[in-house]
């Protein structure tokens, strides 16, 4: 077929027309620099936020240490996770004994007080039923039959590293909580932070809540396991939810979950036992935190302390020093569901105007609750939402319709550097900078945290290509 | 549960390698850690850094989402082969095949992204749900211009080594030896087989060749075109230089193209030394042994006196080694030579000649790692608290922990060690990796004791 003949226009200009944009967004099959990661890899760091627990792939060896290079180069910690290291002969004849061998191996190095198991791809693929080996396993004693074991099946050809992070939160609570009795009702707050891959946001929020003398269980929270202090020895299990407050999740006076996209088969679940389930958007910028603090305040019953309001104030007049740096100024944006309404929610308040936003874990209903913040600000109206989109339909839009700033995640370097602006980075993973995850970017500390980051990058890149006669002291 | 690496009998011929296969590539016992990674990773480590062509992984977001341009190899001209390609396999894949899918992608890259040819990676996925990766292949091949080349790697084929070895085959089967026009060799000409680039290592040995007047055809795969590898097999000789992942390529191009190789290390003043006069022996070439002689000479002693402050400051510090392929032992004399000893070294992907060279060269004291888990490793360190411990990244935030100065020479590091010039970049990364002063900070007791307070 003579049309078939490789296009010999494909450099880098044509690359960067309205041409090959029409034909990059008609790309239907192939995924060019994907923007999002795969449901076991937000099971293991769901995993990781339980006390003593051990995070065990069911499937192939690589996935797991993929998962773990992939956090590990984001936190610089060391990450645990097993496989039972699935092979050739377990995709014919079942990954049971794998499973029943990586048990009691595990078991043996490690001495988990629970063991957070799920699936990749091949065991997937192949129809392992999970529960039935691990009933097997119990069985035949590789594993005290006491050893509490939660389950998700996670194959990566569904969903996303957000789905997953649900899935397994699911099975915990699931494989660990007992059963809501109405006399039992505890006073607390289980709060759920959701696929959140900052360590300081997880501590803020558990600082806001002592603020609001809140009794409350954070579920999972990774913040000592993936921020482990350097003591000289490694611990194996640094932190974590207790296993006593997962026991006690069900008899929880409310949950609260602070991401609405990485929670919903948690919170159908959570609803199905009774359980009173609140959720909110992720508290970023002015609107979301107050919710946030609102939603505290209902709970308790108590006034918000001064401290809160005062913290507030603080973060508003960082916003009012800085407004100028941000009104008027061009962003596109890429990441997932919560993130993104957190992050153009915050910039629609400082007069940001948030252009191109590439999500490719949408859903209709995030699609919605975007267009609908968008339509609430005339900063929101010439935006457009990308849903199901990757970081080379991104680059196609930066090339030919400028902004003035990316934020995303590390993998946006490419593109923003195609477009020649800069990145500011938010998200995951966050492989090329330091520290960023010890910074929070919720509650009313992280506004002031983000203007830092956003507006320091506009005056940065001001200082470093000005001519002399705009070269200034005072910015 | 390990293999004992200490009762290995090395001198049974049983267990040196025949089909290029590692020995010591241990398999990874289930739920003993999740260190290793798998056959479709060993695939893409080789064939990955050819810099002209587009790779296409045909499996779920894992494989591709978790690995695009993760390995630091790199390119001085197109950056194409950064590009993270996959066909995305969904639930509707896995239900009704992946082939449609897997040819659109395939057209597409081709017509829009000017790829000297096409490599399409068969994962976990794309091969148990069946789909003829090599059929589509071929297909695309025949409406296309360009080579499409599959590579059936999927992970569950076992470790890295595995893939390695595929990938040999595939460069050997589709792509070396398909250049048009003569084969005469080029005389005084060699490829470098098993260098990735990573950190820009070959650049560190490119200009000892050039001024020895000798061609480098290509390397295998660091900074590699397409159209070099086609004519890898105009080369006189080939150097083996990273582990023996690639023996079954050399042995094969050795038969089909008489082409010799030999097993050398740019790594350390001695091992480059020795591999450029073991290349010019090679070669055969009188007056090329000569220069080089001459030549390796004055570069050592240039080299020694750069490094010999740095060897001041790190004489007599004690590490321990943890790393694979040739670096298992050449690591070893290169550490020497800046007066390091070696607590303990162990291996996880070597051969039995590879090991037995490093225990050669390593005191008789020294011990020798067995468990090579997470555990074992910090069983070690504990016991022998070294000053420093070299070994690959999923040691690194492990070694930090235990406050142990840690140097990365796998594929996680940013700085090239290969070469004369190589040598100078190491000593001063350990020197400053070593003396850094945070090791102290983190050694003191914080409250100080009432002891030392009185001091």
């Amino acid at each position: 077929m003579s049309h078939m003949k490789t296009s010999t226009k494909a450099t880098k200009d044509w690359l960067n027309t309205l041409e090959y944009r029409e034909k990059n967004f008609a790309r239907e099959k192939l995924v060019i620099n994907p923007a999002k990661a795969c449901q076991p890899l937000g099971a293991l760091l769901c995993a990781l936020g339980i006390e003593g627990s051990l995070p065990f792939v069911h499937g192939s060896q690589g996935c797991a240490a993929y998962f773990r290079s992939t956090l590990s180069r984001h936190y610089r910690e060391p990450v645990a996770a097993v496989s039972d290291s699935m092979t050739e002969d377990s995709a014919v004849f079942g990954g049971q004994s794998n499973l029943i061998e990586g048990l009691k191996n595990a078991n043996a190095l490690y001495s988990p007080k629970v063991i957070a198991m799920f699936t990749s791809c091949m065991a997937e693929v192949i129809g392992d039923d999970i529960k039935a080996y691990l009933g097997n396993a119990k069985e035949q004693e590789a594993i005290p039959k006491d050893l509490p074991v939660a389950l998700a099946n996670t194959p990566s050809f569904k969903g996303s590293h957000i789905t997953g992070y649900d899935t397994m939160l699911k099975g915990l609570v699931e494989c660990l909580a007992t059963a809501r009795q109405e006399d039992k009702i505890n006073d607390r707050l289980y709060v759920v932070p959701g696929f959140d891959t900052y360590t300081a946001n997880l501590r803020e929020y558990k600082r806001l809540l002592k603020v609001m003398d809140t009794p409350y269980t954070l579920l999972p929270d990774q913040s000592d396991v993936l921020d482990a202090p350097n003591l000289g020895t490694y611990e194996l299990y640094p932190g974590g939810t207790s296993i006593t407050e997962m026991n006690d999740a069900l008899n929880a006076a409310s949950f609260l979950c602070l991401q609405t996209y990485s929670t919903p088969t948690t919170r159908k679940y959570l609803a199905s036992k009774e359980v009173p389930v609140e959720s909110i958007s992720m508290p970023i910028g002015i609107a979301g935190t107050d919710k946030f603090i609102e939603s505290i305040a209902k709970f308790t019953g108590k006034d918000v302390p001064e401290e809160i309001t005062l913290e507030r104030g603080r973060s508003i007049d960082a916003m009012t020093d800085s407004h100028q740096y941000i009104h008027g100024k061009k962003f596109a944006l890429f990441g997932d569901p919560d993130v993104l309404i957190g992050l153009v929610s915050f910039l629609l308040e400082m007069g940001g105007e948030p252009v191109h936003i590439v999500c490719t874990n949408s859903t209709p209903l995030f699609k919605k609750a975007m267009e609908s913040l968008l339509a609430s600000s005339p900063y929101g109206q010439g935006s457009t939402l990308y849903a199901g989109k990757d970081l080379w339909h991104l680059r196609s839009l930066l090339v030919t319709d400028p902004v003035d700033m990316l934020i995303g995640d590390s993998h946006g370097k490419w593109a923003a550097r195609d477009a020649n602006i800069p990145l500011v980075r938010v998200g995951f993973p966050i492989t090329d900078r330091v520290n960023l995850h010890r910074y929070p970017i919720i509650g009313y500390s992280g506004v002031i945290n983000l203007i830092t980051m956003i507006v320091n990058t506009f005056l940065e890149e001001k200082d470093r290509t000005s001519s002399d006669p705009y070269f200034e002291m005072m910015r | 549960m390990f293999t004992n690496l200490t009762k290995l009998d090395l001198k049974d011929k049983q267990c040196m390698s025949d089909a290029g296969s590692p020995k010591l590539c241990m398999k990874a016992l289930p739920g003993e850690g999740a260190e290793r990674s798998c056959a479709y990773d060993g695939a893409r480590v080789v064939l990955m850094p050819i810099t002209d062509v587009a790779h296409l992984v045909h499996g779920p977001i894992a494989c591709a989402g978790n690995s695009w341009d993760n390995r630091g190899a790199r390119s001085s001209g197109s950056q194409l082969f950064r590009r993270g390609l996959t066909t995305d396999i969904m639930e509707n894949d896995v239900i009704y095949g992946g082939e449609k899918k897997l040819k659109e992608s395939i057209l597409e890259i081709a017509l829009r992204h000017n790829p000297k040819a096409i490599f399409v990676y068969a994962t976990c996925v794309s091969s148990l749900i069946g789909d003829d990766v090599d059929k589509i292949c071929k297909e695309a091949e025949v409406e296309l211009t360009i080579p499409v080349i599959a590579v059936n790697c999927p992970g569950f084929l076992g470790d890295k080594n595995i893939g390695n070895r595929i990938a040999g085959e595939v460069l050997f089967d589709r792509v070396i030896g398909t250049a048009e026009g003569p084969n005469e060799k080029i005389p005084l000409s060699i490829n470098l087989i098993g260098e990735y680039n990573i950190a820009g290592d070959i650049w560190g040995v490119i200009p000892d060749l050039k001024n020895l007047g000798i061609t480098l055809q290509t390397a295998i795969t660091g900074d590699a075109k397409f159209d070099d590898i086609r004519s890898a097999h105009k080369a006189s000789l080939n150097v083996l230089i990273c582990s023996k992942s690639l023996t079954n390529l050399v042995r094969k191009m050795e038969i089909s193209y008489g082409i010799p190789f030999m097993e050398g290390s740019f790594y350390g003043i001695h091992d480059t030394s020795e591999t450029l006069v073991n290349i010019a022996k090679a070669l055969g070439d009188p007056d090329l042994l000569e220069r080089t002689l001459v030549y390796v000479r004055k570069k050592e002693d240039e080299t020694r006196k750069i490094i010999a402050g740095y060897k001041t400051l790190l004489e007599n510090k004690q590490a321990i080694l943890f790393t694979g392929g040739v670096k298992t032992w050449s690591m070893v004399s290169t550490l020497a030579e800046l007066g390091i000893n070696i607590l303990a070294g162990g291996t996880q992907n070597s051969t039995p000649e590879d090991f037995q060279r490093m225990k050669e060269l390593m005191d008789p004291s020294a011990q020798i790692i067995e468990d090579t888990s997470s555990a074992g490793f910090l069983k070690i360190i504990a016991e022998k608290k070294p000053d420093l411990i070299v070994a690959g990244g999923k040691t690194k935030y492990l070694a930090h922990k235990t406050r142990t100065p840690f140097l990365d020479i796998n594929h996680g590091r940013k700085l090239p060690y290969a070469g004369y010039q190589g040598m100078v970049t190491f000593a001063e990364t350990l020197t400053r990796t070593v003396l850094s002063p945070v090791w102290g900070l983190l050694k003191q007791e914080f409250p100080p004791k009432e002891s030392e307070q009185d001091d």
